[in-house]
């Protein structure tokens, strides 16, 4: 790590936020926008449960902090991977070429250099405010080990998302287009995230636990602090171990970028 | 002849859209990956009840299936107009002898042909496999399912006109875009059935254009609908189509006398 690293990050920090917010009622207008799109969701299941009562025995409050944990570590990660989720394009365009020639870290400057704010401001932004709103209707108890647990398990799930923004973007160097697999592995197995795994089919909650582990950015937190009968079909360790599965995950993607490195060919031009 | 020029845009965009193989067989994943998500929720819901208030899961299944297929089918790209008011190729179409409007009309509808035997076939196919569907109640009930779709096709590509109409003020269609996107998704029936709305906010929504999109064609496809009643269903989305139009017509007049182009 060189002495002005830090410096570095600032200096990336600020000019990005500058860009985004140059234009401040669009920039104001777009983050309230992605708000509303992602509440989307929100309202669906808010009516639904209207008419229903309860979803394989979730109450609203509950199905909403579910839902909660999805968009706070969402809105977090983005602040850190955008450059990641956006990689196919900065390859693309040729764009990785400049980052080569610069003498910082490759992954520093893709992390550092983009940050979807919007975004970030969004779905953060609804996350909070469900999480605050439902945290207390559920009665979770605030003492410190849920505090801690919370804390460390929100890192975790950041790092289970980073991690397959990772593993993708250096699927990128090889393929120069992996959207519809970004498409297929990580949004549309998030739309199931956003309910108790437990209620879908068998293949779906192995997808969910073991191919893309998303049931440990949400589903399993979330039965820690709210142990819900659907929990006993599942080890109870599960609940323990998102930060370890995040860790570890994020180090295998690292391992595999940095060995995808290697294989690098501009785009040409 | 008349029509000719606005066929060989049809065809056009039908025959580009079939160059990203690919990109298209994703496409048809994910709308069957939704159907199975909201069959799956709905499953759980019932939690082996037969039936809820008198609509029965099938039914539910039906109207998923039916509803996020034609969506795939009504995809209209909002970017289209705009894209060229902020290029100034906008310039250009003024000068050609076709309708622009038309022409518009004409590429999505090629795009539209294209989705309804490559996208929505398909999907309806496999989940009719996996979940299944009901048949239609009968021949006359499915030929009054396609006018009555076809309308609300009109419905939705109608609001999106405007939409994008409204590029000639605003920059930010996006926005615009996204949150017409939302209305669409929460009150026309495609991820809730309108069935289990509130009583207060289905009689609400019955003055929007919002339930003859998708869930009008529905309601006609399960037999649920008097002929008395389809007919009247299928003039009030005439009656939509002919006021959105109205609104369109108004709005890309003004645009036309707004719109400046910057030299280059």
């Amino acid at each position: 790590m060189k002495s002005d690293t830090l410096h570095v990050m600032a200096v990336y920090t600020k000019t990005i936020m500058k860009a985004w917010f140059q234009y401040r009622t669009d920039a104001l207008l777009s983050s309230l926008t992605v708000f509303f799109r992602e509440a989307t969701g929100i309202i669906v299941i808010y009516f639904t449960l209207l008419k229903f009562g309860n979803l394989g025995g979730w109450n609203i409050y509950e199905l909403l902090f579910l839902f909660s944990l999805l968009f706070l570590t969402y809105g977090i990660m983005i602040i850190f991977f955008t450059g990641l989720r956006d990689f196919g394009k900065t390859v693309r365009n040729g764009g990785f070429d400049r980052f080569i020639l610069r003498p910082r870290g490759l992954l520093f400057q893709v992390i550092f250099t983009n940050a979807d704010w919007f975004a970030a401001v969004g779905h953060g932004g609804l996350g909070v405010a469900l999480f605050i709103i439902t945290a207390g209707e559920v009665g979770i108890e605030w003492n410190l080990r849920n505090i801690v647990y919370c804390i460390f398990t929100v890192i975790g799930g950041v790092l289970i998302q980073g991690a397959i923004f990772l593993l993708l973007a250096a699927l990128n160097i090889y393929l120069f287009e992996t959207n519809s697999l970004k498409e297929l592995f990580y949004w549309n197995m998030r739309k199931f995230a956003g309910y108790p795994i437990s209620i879908f089919h068998k293949v779906i909650q192995i997808c969910m636990i073991y191919v893309v582990p998303f049931a440990f950015v949400n589903y399993f937190p979330a039965q820690y602090l709210l142990r819900k009968p659907d929990m006993a079909q599942y080890p109870a360790v599960y609940m323990y171990i998102t930060p370890i599965i995040g860790i570890t995950l994020y180090m295998l993607a690292y391992g595999f970028w940095k060995y995808s490195l290697r294989f690098y060919k501009s785009s040409g031009n | 002849m008349f029509i000719a020029p606005y066929f060989a845009f049809a065809k056009k965009s039908f025959l580009g859209r079939s160059a990203y193989r690919f990109e298209h067989f994703m496409s048809i994943l994910n709308t069957c990956l939704q159907i199975f998500i909201f069959a799956g929720i709905y499953i759980a819901l019932y939690n082996g009840r037969s039936e809820v208030d008198g609509i029965t899961i099938s039914m539910v299944s039906t109207n998923f299936v039916l509803s996020m297929g034609l969506k795939a089918v009504f995809c209209v790209d909002d970017y289209f107009l705009p894209s060229k008011v902020w290029d100034g190729s906008i310039a250009n179409e003024f000068l050609r002898p076709v309708s622009f409007r038309g022409r518009m009309l004409a590429e999505n509808m090629g795009n539209a042909a294209f989705n309804v035997i490559f996208h929505f076939l398909p999907a309806l196919i496999i989940s009719a496999v996996v979940i299944g569907i009901y048949p239609p109640e009968n021949i006359v009930m499915l030929l009054l399912f396609l006018l009555s779709a076809i309308l609300g096709y009109g419905v939705l590509w109608g609001i999106s006109f405007a939409v994008q109409a409204a590029a000639f003020w605003a920059i930010n269609i996006w926005s615009l875009s996204t949150l017409k996107d939302v209305f669409v998704n929460v009150l026309s029936g495609t991820m809730i059935p309108l069935w289990f709305m509130p009583e207060w906010l289905y009689e609400a929504l019955k003055l929007t254009p919002f339930p003859y999109i998708y869930f009008t064609p529905v309601q006609i496809y399960l037999g649920q609908l008097s002929y008395r009643q389809i007919l009247q269903q299928c003039g009030i989305q005439l009656v939509w189509i002919w006021l959105i139009y109205l609104l369109g017509t108004l709005l890309w007049k003004k645009g036309q006398k707004k719109l400046v182009v910057q030299g280059g």
